[in-house]
This record gives C-alpha cells, sequence and structure tokens, in this order.
C-alpha cells in the first residue's frame, strides 16, 4: 500500500513495544507508522493515535487501530482501489491542519494517503466517498476531510462492483 | 429562524457564555470564531453526519467478525480483478 501503513506480522517480537488491541490481537507498536489526528475523527475526538495496519492476505483493506482505545478500530480501504479516478479536494482548512501546501491540491500516493471507511450494509458494505480520511505521507498528520461541496456520494459493494446509492 | 445582519468584528452572544464572532467575509464564505466553555461540543453541521457514519463504522469489525471481513474481501477482490482486466489498476492510493 504505502510506507505510512505497518504490516501486521502476527506475534511480536520479543522486547518491541506492543499493544494490545481488541478485534486485531497484539500488535507491535512501530512509532514511525503513527498517525496524528490533531482533532480525532468525528464522533472519536479523543482518539488522536492511531495506527494504519495491513494483513497481508486481506490486502487491500488497511486497519486503522487507535492508540488510545483498544476497541476501536476502524477498517478502510484506499480510495483509488474504489475509484481510480477518485480527485481529492481538499479546503484551506485542512490543508492547514495537514501542514500541506496552502497553494496547491496534494496528490494522492505521492504527498497523501486517502483511506475511505467501510461502513456494514446489511451483508456487504458501504463507502462515503465524500468523506475521505488523509494523512500527510510526510509528517503523518491525518484528519477525516468533509465538505458539503463534493458530491462524490456513496457506494455499495455490490456482487462484483460498486454501485451507487440512491 | 431568528435572522441577524452582522459585519465583521461583530458578535452574537447564545445564553450567558457562547460568543459567535465574524472574523472574515469574503465572496463566498463566512470565517466564525467561537468562544465556548469547554464542555460545549463546537461542530460543522455536515460534522454531526460524519460522526454517525463514523460510529457505524467502528462497529463493522465487532458486527462481521474475521469471516464477515473474509466475505467483503472475497466481493472486493472479484471487483479488483475486474477492473485489472478492463482498464488496468492504479497502485496510487
Amino acid at each position: 500500500m504505502s510506507s505510512a501503513a505497518s504490516t501486521f506480522r502476527g506475534p511480536p517480537t520479543a522486547g518491541r513495544p506492543v499493544f494490545q488491541t481488541s478485534h486485531l490481537g497484539e500488535i507491535e507498536w512501530e512509532p514511525e507508522c503513527e498517525l496524528f489526528l490533531p482533532a480525532g475523527l468525528p464522533g472519536f475526538e479523543a482518539e488522536r493515535r492511531m495506527m494504519p495496519l495491513e494483513i497481508p492476505a486481506q490486502r487491500p483493506l488497511v486497519y486503522l487501530q487507535s492508540l488510545e482505545h483498544p476497541e476501536v478500530c476502524f477498517v478502510t480501504l484506499p480510495v483509488r482501489t474504489i475509484d481510480p479516478q477518485y480527485q481529492l479536494r481538499l479546503s484551506e482548512d485542512d490543508r492547514a491542519a495537514l501542514l500541506l501546501d496552502p497553494v496547491r491540491q496534494p496528490e494522492i500516493g505521492a504527498d497523501v494517503l486517502c483511506l475511505i471507511l467501510l461502513l456494514p450494509a446489511s451483508g456487504t458494505v458501504q463507502v462515503n466517498l465524500d468523506a475521505p480520511i488523509v494523512v500527510n505521507l510526510h509528517n503523518s498528520r491525518c484528519i477525516q476531510s468533509f465538505s458539503t461541496e463534493r458530491a462524490a456520494g456513496y457506494f455499495r459493494l455490490g456482487d462484483d462492483h460498486w454501485e451507487p446509492v440512491c | 429562524m431568528l435572522v441577524l445582519r452582522r459585519r465583521v468584528g461583530e458578535s452574537i452572544v447564545l445564553g450567558e457564555d457562547i460568543e459567535i464572532e465574524i472574523v472574515e467575509i469574503s465572496r463566498t464564505r463566512v470565517k466564525l470564531g467561537v468562544r465556548a466553555p469547554r464542555h460545549v461540543t463546537v461542530q460543522r453541521r455536515e460534522a454531526v453526519n460524519v460522526a454517525a457514519e463514523n460510529r457505524q463504522a467502528s462497529g463493522m469489525l465487532p458486527s462481521y467478525g474475521p469471516d464477515g471481513v473474509d466475505e467483503v474481501l472475497r466481493l472486493l477482490k472479484k471487483h479488483l480483478n475486474g477492473t485489472a482486466k478492463g482498464a488496468g489498476t492504479n497502485a496510487d492510493m
């Protein structure tokens, strides 16, 4: 996926700091992979430290595990696995929160990692492409960006494709 | 709805200890400053909807469990294989 995520390697190596999670078991805490969320996430304002984790057999899923509360863990996908043409538009405020260049829009992959939360939806999942989680790859700051101006909308994972949710 | 006209630097007060000041007005936007006690949650309207979705998203692992996640993954890989055959994949995330 990207250098921002840690790969879940099963039982931790002796001597390395570990974090006990509720759903993924013990994970190795890798400071270089830790994300800092200056405002948490809406509904989870206390979650200021999170760790992105990949399980090789479950790629391209990325777990976002809270380092504050072991039971808080989100399942996400890199946005372009859903929509290869997805264009990220961050507001001035969002760019300031991520300490990004205030003038130009960031590039997914080069400047930022862009993840979408999976929402459970009767046996499958849906996503809101208008509320991506954006990580500055250069400083690990992370926010959830949302705006009333975007209209990428909701998509549900059907039998083998993403279909728009009306 | 109560509608008030204000200029930059002016403010309105809600109750006894919440003050909203007009900081800047541009062509399409208004920048507001809010002074409120720490226990008062101040957020944009759209954040309320996203917060509800995030709470729903945090229930994904507990409610689906590993088998449910595997099923989602199976559907996802089917989709990704289709995409790869059709138009190529995009490795950027």
